[in-house]
């Protein structure tokens, strides 16, 4: 413990810089997406807003971005090792707040937001992070006993279970498959055995089978898949939103019709500032743009893998990894969608989609991981 | 807290890169490859989708072209109207449901319930209400519209054909269908012509239907039809139509008469008509009344299929133009083909004897002139038997010129082909071929039986006969205009072939005009004018009943001024009442009468010999106020008497008025007293009375008598009708007007 106490104490005042690469990165996404999200949401925000307000959206995320830009500031200027403290106490208050929007959502279709008055928020985003931070300190302190199912398994499929469970009472089934993901790829790096794994694949398909048997499942997910293998079975219902976000991509080509030039966020695209903005940037920007925005993507994934590979203690490298591959199962899950890769599932893509506290959030957590390069940073030198 | 601090492992390291490897080998490279088929593979087929959901083409009618007639009148016209369209998509509450409803139900008098019906159709942008509606309807619903403030209702321009003469030339002009496309007659024929091309304006549209508030509009320019100019010319028609008109009734004829009204010269056709025919503004209407009241009789619950079979065979019937769509057996006034042929040929002169019994042997059979019972012609020369119609003469003649001659003359008359007059549906001749023509083929088709040719190509070729032989080409538009009014084309009159001699013509001509004037055709005879012309009765052979003829072709055709014809005229009633069925007796006063209108029109000059001078009426001096030997004076020099009632100084009244019309020799009443009596005389009858009988009864009666038709010299004229009706009161000298008509029946 003094041994650690005083390496703590060398290092605090040598504290390095941030990752510079990191953070143009991130910055570099933000802008490219608040341009995108003003083409996507300008026509519907004619449309729809108060007033005609074509800059109804963009205006708003502009607001929020310069805040989360400042948060993400903050953040990363605080250590990232206080967080400690912070695991469990999180945790649980993210665990009321999934109780609490079961009793009073904002919306009765959907369970999944909170509001606040001012805006509203998903208790899933926060939850997302909360899995993040506990299973990050609960590798980082019991890294050596992984092995054993009583610290490698059982806590994670605990707290995954609770959660999973409770989200899929709003129901949120996108948000529970990527705190799935992201949990599994968490125990997968901080030492869960192999075994645990390939038995989990093999529940995974015992799972399937006995979620069919469950009433309601079944119907929740079922329509979706129909209209995911033949979107074209429903044109002008279930089927709309995909065979619409279909025709945006495709019209794209592989140079785009040019931004601001998109004709399918003209009413015909469903939530063309939201979860389908995608579709609209691959309309005015092309297969090119498209494959450019992926490759800022990838880039700021693999960037935020060194960070954790750097880092000099595990609780950094798993926040590291957790928050990385957040945002990077969550751009794959929603691109996929976009293009009817996957069935259609509400789930935004990072630093696009509309949406204050959901940026706030992302670039708090993006906060994080800068925080925790200062600290690779030092360790390199 | 131990582990806190510690580095991450190599396994932690090693795992962190299978995690990468994995998320973006196939979790981007998946979406990656996924994008890539959508966009650069398939993405034209997407975008094409996508594309006929975005666009809006809507389409710009081009303005058709106006037809004309001959000096600029205007027989078919288009105007705008608009379609009503509702967009039950735009509307959304129930209250402007029913304002819609409500507020088109009036302004259009339909069914509001209907309307509101049509608006349930929620997905539907484009209910079609009603079509057709004209300028100050469009106008009360933008007013509604503007003043209720709805959403949803949209007024589409489109345009619709005016007809201003109503049936008139209907055959000839046709009319448009529901697409202002050309269905029938000129406007189908000249559909490329007066359609014009039209436009479009693509524009893209959002979700909503409405426009995109984006700049993307493309317009291609409607281009609007040409004009074109006929040469059929409004008066000549309105006689050729008035005159049709008046014998359809007269003699009941049963299978619609036929006009034709031709420049010999140019081939130009200046009135063309069927009749009865129909109202271009409305062709599915029928007009014809006896018709009409059979189709009503079918028109029962349980005859539904029968009636709307009924109904359609007679709307095509009405439609038909019989001019080039209706071949008929032409009779007698192919003779004179026949003539041209034997003359030209030099088979016959006019001087050729022939002798008639009344009947003709050919290979076996008998074959009667139309005067058998009057023990036929005798001994005649050719001209005779031209101006008598003698069947015998005519048939001896084609069986000199053979088969082969004949044939020949036949085709170079254009009677084996259609004539290729610029309008739809002509259709050609049915006729012995060379091969086929025996002796009796021959002999029948040399008087113009057993053969059908159509009415146009009947007096195209007559046209060649008597216009110095050139067979021309028939046509009935003379000018293409574009849509500012310049020529565009112009039609030059085409001779197609040199048929027989101008010498030989000018002979033909005037045999022709000695039928009119002597001989058979008199019932065309016009004071004033030399006309020429050939009367033709056919049997319906392929509709004789056990030897027994059940319908005839009455047909004349007459052509003026015989020594240089200028117009043609070939009237054709088919299926006359059968009691008096005779070309000579009811189509030839038809043309005579036509002829009589249309000469003057077209600025011919009456030309009257001195005897024809002789029937001319005066006009009647102004003579009141005149003292009585002043007036007596003025009178006698006019060529009329006079006759003095009452014993004053001065003329104080006259009969008949000054500028009145007096006959040559009537008697003009003075009367010199205020108090005089008039006396009142009664208008005795003389309709059936002959020549001189009718004039001697009017004069004796103490009227004037005016003379019309066929006149009151020679055999079998007859007064056929007369003005003031008999039984009238009148005063003393007024003139009545009496028709007279030769009654003989000439084949």
């Amino acid at each position: 413990m003094e041994q650690v106490k005083k390496k703590q104490k060398q290092a605090k005042p040598k504290k390095g810089s941030i990752d510079l690469t990191f953070l143009i990165l991130v910055l570099l996404l933000l802008v490219i997406g608040l341009v995108m999200l003003f083409s996507a949401s300008y026509a519907y925000a004619y449309y729809n807003a108060p007033g005609h307000n074509s800059f109804y959206y963009i205006s708003r995320q502009l607001v929020f971005a310069i805040l989360g830009v400042g948060v993400m500031g903050f953040v990363s200027m605080v250590d990232y090792h206080l967080l400690h403290k912070f695991a469990i106490p999180i945790f649980l208050g993210s665990l009321v707040l999934l109780v609490a929007v079961l009793i009073i959502p904002s919306r009765e279709d959907a369970k999944r937001w909170i509001d606040l008055g001012f805006a509203t928020f998903q208790p899933s985003e926060i939850a997302k992070f909360a899995i993040i931070l506990l299973f990050a300190h609960l590798i980082s302190l019991n890294y050596e006993k992984m092995k054993l199912p009583r610290y490698g398994v059982w806590p994670f499929l605990g707290v995954m279970g609770i959660v999973s469970f409770l989200m899929l009472l709003e129901p949120h089934l996108s948000g529970t498959v990527l705190i799935v993901t992201i949990g599994i790829v968490m125990m997968f790096v901080g030492g869960t055995d192999m075994k645990w794994f390939m038995l989990g694949g093999a529940l995974l398909i015992g799972g399937i089978i006995v979620l069919v048997l469950i009433p309601g499942v079944v119907e929740y997910a079922a329509g979706r898949v129909q209209y995911w293998i033949d979107p074209f079975s429903d044109p002008r219902g279930k089927g709309y939103q995909t065979i619409q976000s279909l025709y945006a991509i495709g019209s794209g080509g592989l140079m785009g019709v040019g931004i601001g030039n998109s004709r399918q966020k003209h009413l015909y695209l469903p939530e063309p500032q939201n979860d389908f903005i995608f579709a609209v940037v691959c309309e005015e920007l092309g297969f090119i743009g498209a494959v450019i925005i992926i490759l800022i993507f990838v880039l700021l994934i693999w960037r935020g893998y060194v960070i954790a590979m750097r880092c000099r203690d595990r609780f950094g490298a798993m926040l590291a990894i957790g928050l990385t591959t957040q945002v990077g199962v969550q751009t794959i899950l929603n691109i996929a969608v976009v293009s009817n890769t996957i069935p259609n599932t509400g789930i935004s893509l990072p630093f696009f989609s509309s949406g204050g506290t959901a940026l706030v959030m992302l670039l708090a957590q993006m906060g994080v991981i800068l925080s925790v390069s200062r600290q690779t940073a030092l360790e390199k030198e | 807290m131990a582990n806190m601090g510690k580095a991450p492992t190599y396994r932690m390291k090693s795992r962190m890169i299978i995690v990468l490897i994995c998320m973006i080998a196939i979790g981007f490279g998946i979406v990656l490859l996924n994008l890539f088929r959508l966009q650069v593979i398939d993405g034209d087929k997407w975008q094409s989708y996508a594309l006929s959901q975005q666009l809006r083409s809507s389409k710009i009618s081009a303005n058709r072209g106006t037809i004309y007639d001959a000096n600029g009148k205007i027989l078919a016209k288009s105007a705008s109207v608009w379609s009503v369209i509702v967009a039950p998509a735009e509307v959304k509450t129930q209250t402007q449901e029913n304002a819609i409803a409500d507020g088109l139900s009036k302004i259009l008098e339909i069914d509001g319930a209907k309307i509101l019906k049509k608006l349930q159709n929620k997905e539907s942008y484009h209910e079609i209400i009603k079509t057709k509606i004209e300028q100050p309807v469009a106008d009360e619903i933008y007013a509604f519209i503007a003043e209720n403030d709805v959403p949803g209702i949209h007024l589409v321009e489109d345009t619709k054909r005016y007809y201003p003469y109503g049936n008139f030339a209907a055959n000839v002009l046709g009319f448009t269908d529901y697409d202002n496309k050309g269905a029938y007659g000129l406007e189908s024929y000249y559909e490329k012509v007066l359609g014009g091309v039209p436009g479009r304006v693509v524009s893209l549209k959002n979700a909503a239907g409405t426009t995109m508030p984006l700049q993307y509009e493309q317009t291609y320019d409607a281009q609007d039809g040409n004009s074109i100019v006929l040469t059929i010319d409004e008066t000549v028609q309105h006689f050729l139509e008035k005159n049709l008109e008046t014998a359809v009734v007269e003699h009941k004829v049963k299978n619609r008469a036929v006009g034709i009204v031709m420049d010999p010269n140019t081939g130009a056709i200046l009135a063309m008509a069927t009749k009865p025919d129909f109202d271009p503004n409305n062709p599915r209407e029928i007009l014809d009344p006896q018709t009409k009241e059979e189709l009503e009789k079918l028109n029962t619950a349980e005859n539904k299929e029968a009636y709307a079979d009924a109904l359609q065979q007679a709307q095509y019937e009405s439609w038909k133009n019989k001019a080039i769509s209706d071949p008929y057996e032409p009779g007698s006034v192919f003779k004179i083909v026949t003539a041209s042929a034997g003359l030209e040929s030099g088979v016959v002169s006019a001087e050729t004897p022939f002798y008639c019994p009344g009947y003709i042997e050919v290979a076996g059979n008998v074959i009667d002139c139309w005067n058998r019972n009057k023990g036929g012609h005798g001994q005649i020369n050719f001209e005779q038997g031209v101006m008598g119609s003698c069947n015998p003469t005519f048939i001896t003649v084609g069986q000199w010129l053979g088969v082969d001659l004949f044939s020949d003359y036949f085709e170079n008359f254009g009677l084996t082909k259609a004539t290729g007059v610029d309008l739809p549906g002509e259709v050609g001749s049915i006729y012995h071929q060379r091969k086929d023509m025996g002796i009796s083929e021959l002999s029948s088709s040399a008087f113009g039986q057993t053969f059908k040719v159509t009415p146009l190509q009947m007096i195209t070729a007559a046209s060649a006969a008597v216009n110095g032989g050139k067979l021309m080409q028939p046509y009935v538009v003379k000018q293409i205009l574009d849509p500012n009014g310049n020529v565009v084309s112009t039609t030059e009159p085409v001779v197609k072939r040199q048929v027989i001699s101008e010498e030989i013509s000018k002979e033909v001509s005037l045999m022709l005009e000695k039928v009119v004037s002597e001989g058979s055709g008199k019932n065309a005879y016009i004071p004033g004018y030399r006309v020429g012309g050939k009367t033709g009765t056919s049997e319906k052979l392929d509709q004789k009943q056990n030897g027994e003829v059940r319908s005839r072709i009455s047909s004349f055709l007459g052509f003026a001024p015989a020594d240089n014809p200028q117009v043609v005229v070939l009237v054709v009633l088919d299926e006359p009442d059968l009691a008096n069925a005779y070309g000579s007796v009811v189509a030839a006063p038809v043309v005579g009468s036509i002829l009589n209108d249309v000469l003057p029109y077209l600025g011919i000059e009456p030309q009257y010999t001195a005897e024809e001078l002789e029937k001319v009426d005066i006009s009647t001096p102004y003579v009141i106020d005149y003292l009585i030997h002043d007036a007596e004076a003025s009178i006698r020099i006019a060529g009329l008497k006079s006759r003095v009632i009452g014993n004053g100084t001065t003329v104080i009244r006259q009969t008949p008025g000054a500028g009145e019309p007096t006959p040559r020799d009537g008697t003009v009443i003075l009367y010199t007293e205020e108090e005089t009596q008039q006396d009142l005389i009664v208008v005795p009858d003389v309709i059936g009375m002959a020549g001189q009988e009718a004039n001697r009864t009017i004069v004796n009666a103490g009227l004037n008598i005016s003379i019309s038709g066929t006149g009151i010299e020679g055999s079998g004229n007859v007064a056929v009708n007369q003005t003031p009706a008999a039984g009238t009161q009148v005063e003393l000298g007024t003139v009545v007007t009496v028709e007279f008509k030769n009654t003989e029946s000439v084949g």
